[in-house]
């Protein structure tokens, strides 16, 4: 009989040797599925990594990958510093595109500058005031975030799709339910021949990074995740911290929604968020709530989707068994921090105990 | 911290495989054409999955007899969602070597036409819609012919006079579908009403499904269907009432219902026109050929069809390929019957592909 | 034969190494007393002997078989039970049924049998339990005994107390003390964790002494002192008294007046509680856990809701203002709760970070100032000796002293002018506590008026001018220290009504 007993803190060397073994578990067990579909694991990993950075363009597009989720995990690491679990980053990313689509689709003629500024600022307030509606009623009632920003995915992402379907549907589409283009004003610029949301996301990172790190409302946020009491104690106003950290939270989601709009769609629609905020929660966490390291893990994350949709096509292997690969590596990346956390113990004792009596 | 260094440490796994890889050279399959610029590679943008035992197998099907016919090498990514994913994936297939695209579903068409516009060198296919570009061909099929032998079969076989048509989106190709069908019903069944659920779906097998149980529960005893996937059949097979498929023959998925399905046949037009990008003699065109072609067919009845179904379809087939019958000629109503084409007129190809009405006997909605 | 042998018992946590190379024997119809300051490894120790933690190296000897506790299952089977100083029992439910829980009964309980056996037992070991009693209606004492009942029904011959005795009024210390000694009578050996000498000296037929993760020695009762053991424990000579500084009272700082107040369940948690504290005053507070001390605390800080009643600071009414406003007039309140970290610190957080938990918002700007904070944090830990790896070490790290001398450091550098500490000494080495109590008493002389709530009655007695004792929320008299006795106070704290001091008759 096997059991779960709790590790006291690891050396350094053991944590690296432990996720070191993970990766090396990860593949070796993929490697079975790679075999059954009768192809050499060698050959596809290497193919992986070459579809992730071995080409100019393949590195682009990784990056063009990595913006939405780097923006995305910013915005959830405040709220899960504050231990405010915001799965909500779906439906803030969607109402965030919402707004700056709103802006986009009805000024279209504005000078570039101001529409592109008046669109990032929609966004953000598009997918703050989204996460304050569960911020307020935790902070007023004590709600269960958890569920109600899960399930405000849903009314955004129905919304979305309503818009498209019908009053926002493009006229000229002759019917096919598609929401109609920006003008170029409200497309972001390339900078280095990426969009120029890797900017935004480099410089949100240093951003959070001190707002969590050296201001009074970053300390505010960190001490109240840690203990309500505590924050009480100390005087902090528990009911406007969580507001206004959640907004921000919101925020930062609602400017990936716009980003994604307005760089890479070029318009409004239901794939606006892809996941980004299911996904953002994943790289988040692997980074410690650390945005130079969400910077990291974001990276590593869009090429491996990066370098798995390129086996796909590379070997003719179905988009099924990609992401098989793709889930398999993680699953094993995030189970090493289990294993970090705890060991497993063979009883043996136990037995030999209950025999002797 | 930690953190950071097992995550170079994952990165350096990653790029020490890549180095020993780069060693002993073996190029990934989809790595080849890069050596041979000269050569083609077609690259396809699928809707579903290739496995979909419908649309998108159908393109499948004449992606592996190009492969086999004209021993060229291709690359297919599937279930690509109808947005900007397209474009992207486009892209991927460029990156790795393709220099010929074919994207199958009508959601692709912007994003193909931008493709087209970035990568002026690469010719590309797109099936369904209607822009083009010097470099942008646009093709499709005249299915709404099959479909209207189909109504022939559906309008004989019904008992309850309710046929019901799941359909995906409020789109002429779909309207021209279901206003062919009806009148294929109504041609031998004036009485028969053709009821329309959308899904707004081409790909979802399940929503698909949901719907034909709608319709079978309002009655209806033969379903048809303009989906990917044979949702719809299934449904009609479980009830014990019938069944029209749609792009492949479907017999094997739901036998006692199904009687016969408007297919597709790719594969010669595939041939004919890469062979034409190899030779240079290719031209963007936007084709819109029909059963005279051979692109657009009425699988073989089963023996679930009606008794004297075959003959009726057969003569009228005769006639569509010798141009004599035209599916879309007056006198047509609307559905509330006016008159929307004169006797003696017939609806030109602009009419047929800008369509926003259903005739007369269509139960249900053309637009949202 | 000697019934527990732990031989060379080694444990590492990280850096830390908890127990080095410890000796203990322990012999039937004994009971063991484990002495030693916090941090020195009693608590590591015994739940490596109750299957909590395995040691690193070293063997334990159970009735001289060598075995392995990989569970505290595994242990309770070979007979060793403990009881924790949190009680894990289910509230709604009797003793009865407290005792069945998780027991492997088959499908049916039968209850007859069971009843019969918890009677005999409760009968021989002179436990007194009341088998049909819900738990929500016992008293501490009680719930503590009936934690002791279900570890004898499993048949636990060999008991471990951990710090039984912080939770109890003397009355009931004594009850646990009869029940101690009669599983003595009956053979069983019990290992009691503690720090106070008295109750050592009450019941223990031996002690070990541990200091810093060590055997330090082990010595017969007969042949020690009080003196000789805390000197032990402590590793150097100690004076063992507490000035009652004498100073000049000044004006009434804190006047609260009939003060309500009920708990979220809506029970009343204060009742009708008035009284004074002069500025060079200090004020005891005395009562078993859990009598209103921490609501009392937390009303005055401003973070438990009145129902009635007044709060005067300076004659200026403080209901209604926000725990921040509070802190600004001069107000500063450390409640050290029996995990230390509930409320006041940031466990994840370093010292620095924990010295400006309550100063930063006087900081200019979106921005917080860590240098005047780095500096405070160098001064506190120098002044009050706290051994930590750096100024930027997560407290969570340190130990509970550690940790609650950066609590208390943090509050008396604030400079208050009203000091509310509740427990400051909770488990702190006898160095550590003396030099507390030389804080309070400094602040007493610069003229702050202190609330003092205490747990250790003669701390009380010799420490503060008055006392003043709460039992189940409501006050049961304001006394004297220097002309009270502990029995007095313990009549108070289980619920004897005393004549207020300072004129007021007893309602």
């Amino acid at each position: 009989m096997f059991r779960m007993q709790k590790r006291g803190e690891m050396p350094k060397t053991k944590i690296v040797a432990i996720r070191i073994l993970a990766i090396i578990l990860a593949l070796v067990a993929a490697a079975f599925i790679i075999l059954l579909l009768k192809l050499n694991p060698v050959d596809v990993y290497i193919a992986m990594v070459k579809g992730a950075f071995g080409s100019v363009y393949r590195v682009k597009e990784v990056i063009i990958k990595t913006i939405p989720l780097v923006v995305t995990s910013l915005g959830i690491a405040i709220a899960f510093k504050m231990q405010f679990w915001n799965i909500g980053g779906e439906g803030q990313i969607c109402m965030g595109a919402f707004l700056a689509s709103y802006v986009a689709l009805n000024y279209p003629d504005l000078p570039k500058p101001l529409l592109i500024s008046i669109m990032i600022l929609a966004s953000i307030i598009g997918g703050g005031l989204w996460a304050t509606v569960p911020a307020y009623f935790k902070a007023k009632w004590r709600t269960n975030e958890t569920i109600i920003t899960l399930m405000m995915n849903y009314i955004a992402l129905k919304w979305i799709q309503y818009l498209q379907y019908g009053p926002w549907k493009d006229p000229k589409a002759m019917g096919f339910p598609k929401i109609p283009h920006f003008t170029d004003n409200a497309i972001l610029p390339d900078l280095f021949g990426v969009h120029i949301g890797w900017v935004f996301a480099l410089v949100l990172t240093v951003l959070i990074y001190i707002f969590l790190n050296y201001t009074k409302k970053g300390f505010e946020i960190a001490v109240l995740g840690e203990s309500e009491n505590t924050a009480a104690y100390a005087g902090i106003n528990i009911k406007r911290t969580i507001i206004t950290a959640i907004f921000l939270s919101g925020g930062l989601c609602g400017l990936t929604g716009m980003i994604q709009a307005s760089a890479l769609h070029n318009t409004l629609s239901v794939e606006v968020s892809g996941g980004v905020g299911f996904t953002a929660i994943i790289t988040t966490w692997l980074s410690a709530l650390k945005p130079f390291v969400i910077v990291i893990v974001s990276l590593l994350f869009a090429a491996l989707v990066q370098g798995g949709s390129f086996i796909q096509t590379a070997f003719g292997i179905p988009q099924a068994a990609a992401q098989l690969l793709q889930g398999m590596i993680l699953f094993f990346v995030l189970g090493s921090e289990f294993f970090i956390r705890y060991k497993l113990v063979w009883n043996k004792s136990f037995q030999s105990i209950s025999k002797k009596e | 911290m930690k953190k950071t260094v097992s995550i170079l440490l994952i990165m350096c796994m990653f790029l020490a495989l890549a180095l020993t890889g780069c060693g002993q050279e073996e190029k990934a399959p989809g790595e080849n054409a890069e050596a041979d610029n000269s050569a083609v590679k077609v690259g396809f943008v699928y809707v579903g999955p290739a496995s979909d035992g419908g649309w998108t197998t159908s393109h499948d099907v004449a992606r592996k007899q190009l492969e086999n016919n004209l021993n060229i090498d291709t690359l297919y990514k599937e279930s690509v969602p109808e947005g900007p994913e397209c474009e992207k994936v486009i892209n991927d297939l460029i990156d790795q070597g393709c220099n010929v695209i074919f994207s199958t579903s009508f959601g692709f068409m912007d994003y193909t036409l931008n493709a087209a516009k970035a990568h002026p060198d690469v010719k590309f296919m797109h099936c369904s819609g209607y822009m083009t570009n010097e470099n942008m061909g646009a093709y499709f099929g005249r299915i709404y012919q099959a479909r209207y032998l189909s109504g022939i079969a559906a309008g004989m076989k019904t008992k309850t006079d309710k046929i019901g048509y799941v359909a995906a989106y409020e789109i002429p190709e779909v309207l021209r579908g279901i206003n062919a069908f009806t009148l294929g019903v109504r041609s031998v069944n004036p009485d028969a009403t053709v009821h329309v659920k959308w899904t707004h779906t081409w790909i979802d097998a399940a929503k698909a499904k949901d719907a034909a149980v709608a319709l079978l529960a309002e009655d209806c005893d033969v379903i048809t269907q303009h989906q990917d996937a044979p949702g719809p059949q299934i449904a009609a097979e479980e009830k014990g009432v019938w069944s029209i498929g749609y792009n492949m023959d479907m017999k094997d998925v739901a036998p006692k219902a199904y009687i016969t399905a408007p297919v597709w046949n790719w594969g010669p037009y595939y041939e004919k026109q890469v062979k034409a990008i190899m030779d240079g003699t290719w031209k963007a065109e936007n084709y819109w050929g029909g059963m005279e072609d051979g692109i657009v067919d009425l699988a073989p009845l089963t023996e679930n069809a009606p008794e004297g179904a075959k003959e009726a379809i057969e003569k009228v087939k005769a006639e569509i390929i010798d141009g004599s019958f035209k599916v879309f000629s007056g006198p047509i109503k609307g559905q509330a019957g006016e008159i929307r084409v004169a006797e003696g007129e017939t609806l030109t190809d602009e009419e047929l592909t800008s369509m926003d009405w259903f005739v007369e006997g269509v139960v249900g909605n053309p637009k949202q | 034969m000697s019934y527990i042998a732990m031989k060379g018992i080694t444990k590492i946590f990280g850096d830390v190494v908890a127990n080095d190379n410890i000796n203990l024997q322990v012999e039937a119809g004994e009971i063991h007393a484990l002495l030693g300051e916090n941090g020195a490894g009693k608590s590591t120790l015994v739940n490596m002997l109750s299957g909590i933690y395995s040691p690193d190296s070293g063997s334990i000897f159970i009735r001289d078989q060598e075995v392995k506790l990989t569970s505290p299952r595994a242990a309770l089977e070979l007979g060793i039970g403990m009881i924790h100083q949190h009680f894990k029992l289910v509230e709604i439910m009797t003793a009865q049924e407290n005792i069945m829980l998780g027991q492997k009964n088959g499908i049916f309980l039968n209850k007859k049998a069971h009843a019969a056996k918890i009677k005999a037992l409760s009968e021989r070991f002179q436990l007194g339990v009341d088998p049909d009693k819900k738990v929500y209606d016992m008293s501490v004492g009680e719930k503590q005994t009936l934690e002791i009942l279900k570890v004898l029904y499993r048949g636990a011959d060999i008991l471990i107390l951990d710090e039984p005795t912080a939770v109890l009024t003397p009355q009931e210390t004594e009850k646990l003390f009869k029940i101690v000694k009669k599983m003595k009578e009956e053979g069983c050996a019990v290992i009691f964790i503690t720090h106070k000498m008295n109750e050592v000296m009450a019941i223990a037929d031996r002690i070990t002494v541990l200091r810093k993760g060590k055997t330090i020695q082990t010595l017969d009762k007969t042949t020690t002192s009080p003196k000789e053991l805390a000197e032990l424990m402590v590793g150097h000579p100690l004076d063992l008294s507490i000035d009652r500084v004498q100073v000049p009272q000044g004006e009434v700082t804190l006047q609260v007046k009939n003060i309500n107040a009920k708990n979220v369940e809506g029970i009343e948690v204060l009742r009708n509680i008035s009284f004074h504290i002069r500025s060079g005053e200090i004020l005891g507070i005395a009562g078993i856990a859990g009598s209103g001390q921490k609501e009392l605390c937390e009303a005055i800080a401003g973070l438990f809701p009145l129902e009635s009643g007044d709060i005067l600071f300076n004659n200026e009414s403080l209901v209604g203002k926000s725990p921040r406003e509070i802190i600004t007039c001069g107000i500063t309140m450390s409640f050290v709760p029996e995990d230390r970290l509930g409320m006041g610190l940031v466990a994840s957080m370093d010292i620095v970070d924990n010295m400006i938990l309550k100063s930063y918002q006087n900081d200019k700007g979106l921005f917080i100032d860590r240098k005047k904070a780095a500096e405070k944090a160098k001064k506190i830990v120098k002044k009050l000796d706290i051994s930590t790896p750096g100024i930027h070490h997560p407290i969570r790290q340190l130990s509970g002293g550690n940790i609650q001398k950066v609590l208390l450091g943090r509050e008396l550098d604030s400079d208050p002018k009203l000091l509310i500490t509740a427990y400051p000494v909770r488990g702190l080495d006898i160095n550590v506590s003396y030099k507390i109590y030389d804080l309070i008493n400094e602040e007493k002389e610069k003229g702050v008026a202190i609330l003092f709530v205490g747990e250790d009655l003669d701390v009380l007695l010799e420490l503060c001018d008055r006392i003043m004792v709460l039992c189940n929320g409501e006050v049961t008299g304001i006394i004297d220290a220097a002309k009270t006795t502990k029995d007095e106070l313990g009549l108070m704290m289980a619920g004897e009504k005393k004549q207020y001091l300072e004129g007021t008759e007893i309602v």
